[in-house]
């Protein structure tokens, strides 16, 4: 008689598990490789990281792979990238679009054959990449564009993300796209991830990001402010980022994969990596729901500010926009927003107990400003 | 996915484990059961210890998943258990460690990072092409052959001047009749119950049930049935719209190429061509039927031209029982008129309505409800889709696609004469505490093998056995 529950009805249209797409961004700056070259050659954490594309692929049919590479001065497509020659007869060619993202989907109907695609176009691209970089570049650049990669990444899972929907029903498809308008109106935001994991949770594209970070972001400070909008909109859209730390000390990335309930894990011996990848960062959401899985208990919360780009315990923030400066702004007006702020009459009696302790690092204290709490608009 | 899964799973369980020695060896073969049969956990399991020097301690995996997903967890497990893929041994310390199998695990390894010349995925054709063959042709083809199949079942195609006329070859006839899915009397075939539930299945499920009845008849001719097995799962890694190699095959897969072709899972130019061409039927094989199928099912109900195009369903149904399908292919109209009163026909349309009468009519020629609401679900209208996806119910769940008024009522309708169900299974009894019996009977609900039980009467009644049996050995080995 159980099966005239009506509970179970309900269960019939959700049964159908949708595939994940999974966006690796490899910092490929060659300082922190370099440093690296003992333990963990970047050939051989390639090579790492394609078993690991392999063994992505192989879980599901339809599941979906992009590599961007985070390099020291732009980010770029490892695959899939438009400039490709791609041979075989399920070949799209002439449908050259924006990245090439359109080439995205490999071939639905193959699958010993995307894993040599991958593999060819990652190794190609990553050599052409490298090639072009010359020794001007590197000079007095130690640092690595995160930010660019993430919103490739980002934008990238935003376009399959719709396509994916149009090709399996309409609604959600329509869900999606009225979700990244409301994106732009900042407060709803959290009615907004609402509707976008509740209604239907399993029937989109799981997309999910994983960034293989080597260099030390502390240098990355001046892209404090695009990094951290970029989390939000993971945070809002529900996509948690990995973070697979090989070397240095990823400040924001802690925040990243905390903030979206990513995996994050430092790794203590790099020539592992493999085994790291494929026990904790292969699983996909579904399957992260009955997993314990690593995360940092300690998080760095840390803020750049935004007038020197400096990473700041404690700092000014603007009443008004919440901006955050490591010194009062010039003129005791806001530098993103324009305000006039009163920073002498206010700030300094109420903190002066604290202050004795912080003088030496800070010339001055307006409460700790957690990035997490800070919606942080561009300026 | 379950009913999908669960025919070729079930097949494949049933083999002896040497079977699976041999099967493991091919890297195609690894790597379509990793994909096919196995959940999302087990995956993660099967990843995790795939380059693991040292077998993993049994407390480790557990620590590993969270503490509510047990059921998972031991369900993931026995699957593995039941594949052959994880195996338990005892580590230095004396510990219970699970570890990968290893034909399965070298071959998926070498799935993974490729091996020298091993034609487990196929050789491509290097020979120049005569004759181009589309992706769109190859789908022609298989849908061609796989509605004449379904066609000559239901019995349309004798009645359909207008198609052109497939003609099946006398080992297809032959292999629906070993399966009971026909019954020749004379000149006339009459399909059977198992028949009717055949062909309101989903394409995929279809496909895997023939190829199945395919194997089992290879050992009566004569064929080894894991060559034959792995000979399928090699096909369904193939790539469509590519043409492969013929020369690298053995005789006996050359005539399992042959027969396929009848069903219009590869296509060959001609049985003397030196290549053949997967269509969609092979290449999807290992997918999630629920999540590729609907090209095939799009193209299959002929209902957008002769193209296919991507449209994936064509049924609309109403909370009021009526039935609108926009379909003008004979075949699918009599698998509707099977359980449908239909009333009107038009060029691309027919309507009809559900009603008691006509779902009994159903159910008395051995169609089951759950078969006609997942019919009707495999086909649902993008609207129906599109409606059920807009309105999402307070806990997170999508609103069900069909309208639940009625696939209510079909189940109630069904109900109404089915009150009795079998189920094989072995019953425990004879516990002589309550303890005793508690711990297995947890134990069996846990792996999802428990069906009935009776704390009073201290029985419980199990569908599997194998592993409820190895749990009470090993309690009474750590009991003493």
């Amino acid at each position: 008689m159980n099966s005239v529950d009506a509970s179970e009805h309900y269960e019939l249209g959700a049964t159908d598990l949708s595939p994940s797409l999974l966006i690796i961004v490899i910092d490929t700056n060659p300082h922190a490789w370099a440093i690296l070259e003992d333990s963990l050659p970047l050939s051989k954490a390639i090579a790492n990281i394609l078993v690991f594309i392999n063994a992505h692929l192989a879980c599901n049919y339809a599941n979906e792979v992009a590599v961007v590479a985070s390099h020291s001065q732009k980010a770029a497509w490892l695959y899939p990238s438009h400039n490709a020659p791609r041979h075989g007869p399920a070949d799209r060619d002439g449908d050259v679009t924006m990245n090439g993202a359109s080439d995205a989907q490999p071939p639905k109907t193959n699958k010993y054959r995307p894993f040599r695609i991958v593999e060819e176009q990652v190794t190609r691209n990553l050599k052409e990449l490298m090639d072009s970089t010359t020794g001007d570049d590197l000079r007095g650049n130690m640092s690595t564009m995160l930010a660019g990669a993430l919103t490739l990444a980002l934008s990238h899972t935003n376009r399959r993300t719709l396509a994916w929907a149009e090709e399996h029903g309409g609604a959600n498809g329509d869900d999606a796209a009225a979700d990244g308008n409301g994106n732009g109106n900042g407060g709803g935001g959290s009615t907004a991830t609402n509707r976008y994991s509740a209604s239907n949770e399993d029937e989109r594209l799981q997309s999910r990001i994983l960034v293989i970070s080597v260099s030390g972001s502390s240098d990355a400070a001046h892209q404090y402010i695009p990094v951290m909008n970029s989390i939000f909109a993971c945070q809002r859209l529900n996509i948690p980022i990995d973070v697979c730390k090989l070397s240095g000390d990823a400040v924001f990335l802690q925040q990243a994969s905390d903030a979206t309930k990513g995996v994050y894990m430092a790794l203590a011996e790099p020539r592992g990596l493999l085994q790291y990848l494929m026990m904790a960062f292969l699983p996909d959401q579904r399957s992260r729901r009955h997993l314990v899985l690593p995360t940092r208990v300690d998080v760095d919360f840390r803020a750049a500010c935004f007038c020197h780009r400096r990473v700041v315990d404690v700092g000014f923030v603007c009443s008004i926009c919440l901006s955050i400066f490591c010194e009062p702004p010039p003129g005791n007006d806001c530098m993103t927003c324009g305000t006039h702020l009163d920073i002498e009459g206010n700030a300094k009696p109420a903190l002066l107990p604290r202050k004795k302790k912080k003088k030496k690092r800070v010339n001055g204290a307006s409460g700790t400003g957690t990035p997490m709490s800070t919606p942080t608009p561009g300026p | 996915m379950a009913s999908a899964t669960s025919r070729p799973l079930e097949y494949l369980e049933g083999l002896p484990g040497t079977t699976f020695y041999k099967l493991y060896q091919q890297p195609s073969t690894a790597l379509a059961i990793f994909r096919r049969m196995l959940p999302d956990l087990a995956k993660c399991f099967v990843m995790a210890l795939l380059y693991l020097k040292d077998p993993l301690p049994t407390a480790d995996l557990e620590v590993w998943v969270n503490s509510e997903s047990k059921k998972e967890r031991d369900n993931a497990l026995s699957i593995l258990g039941r594949l052959h893929i994880l195996s338990t041994t005892l580590t230095g310390e004396n510990v219970r460690a699970y570890m990968i199998t290893n034909p399965f695990a070298a071959s998926l390894r070498q799935a993974l990072m490729g091996a020298e010349d091993s034609h487990s995925f196929g050789v491509f054709s290097q020979a120049p092409e005569h004759t181009l063959t589309s992706i769109a042709d190859l789908d022609e083809y298989g849908r061609r052959q796989w509605e004449g199949v379904l066609g000559y079942m239901v019995g349309t195609s004798a009645l359909s001047g207008q198609r052109d006329a497939v003609n099946l070859s006398k080992g297809v006839k032959q292999l629906l009749q070993a399966g009971h899915l026909v019954e020749i009397r004379g000149n006339r075939v009459d399909i059977t119950k198992d028949g009717f539930g055949f062909v309101l299945q989903d394409v995929n499920t279809q496909v895997w049930h023939i190829l199945i009845l395919y194997v089992e008849s290879a050992e009566a001719i004569g064929m080894d049935s894991v060559e034959v097995l792995s000979f399928l799962f090699l096909l369904s890694s193939l790539e469509l719209g590519s043409s492969y190699d013929k020369s690298h095959m053995t005789p006996n897969q050359l005539r399992t190429l042959a027969d396929l072709a009848d069903f219009g899972i590869v296509y060959q130019e001609d049985a003397d061509a030196t290549r053949f061409y997967p269509t969609r039927l092979a290449t999807t094989l290992t997918s999630d039927s629920s999540a590729l199928s609907n090209p095939v099912t799009g193209s299959l109900t002929g209902s957008v031209g002769p193209s296919g195009g991507s449209a994936s369903g064509f049924i609309i149904i109403e909370t009021n029982y009526r039935l609108y399908a926009y379909t003008s292919s004979p075949l699918q109209i009599s698998l509707i008129s099977l359980f449908t009163n239909l009333k009107y026909r038009f060029p691309n349309l027919v309507t009809g309505k559900i009603t008691r009468q006509s779902v009994r009519r159903a159910i008395e020629m051995g169609i089951t409800a759950d078969q006609i609401i997942s019919y009707l679900l495999s086909h649902a209208h993008p609207q129906l889709r599109k409606h059920s996806a807009a309105q999402p119910n307070g806990k997170g769940v999508p609103a069900s696609v069909l309208p639940p008024t009625v696939t209510d009522q079909i189940r109630l309708w069904q109900l109404e004469r089915d009150r009795l169900r079998a189920t094989a299974g072995f019953l425990f009894k004879d516990f002589t505490s309550l303890t005793e019996y508690q711990a297995p009977c947890q134990y069996a609900a846990e792996i999802g093998v428990l069906v009935w039980k009776s704390d009073r009467k201290r029985m419980f009644f199990v569908t599997r056995h194998e592993q409820v049996a190895a749990f009470l050995r090993s309690q009474k080995v750590g009991g003493k």
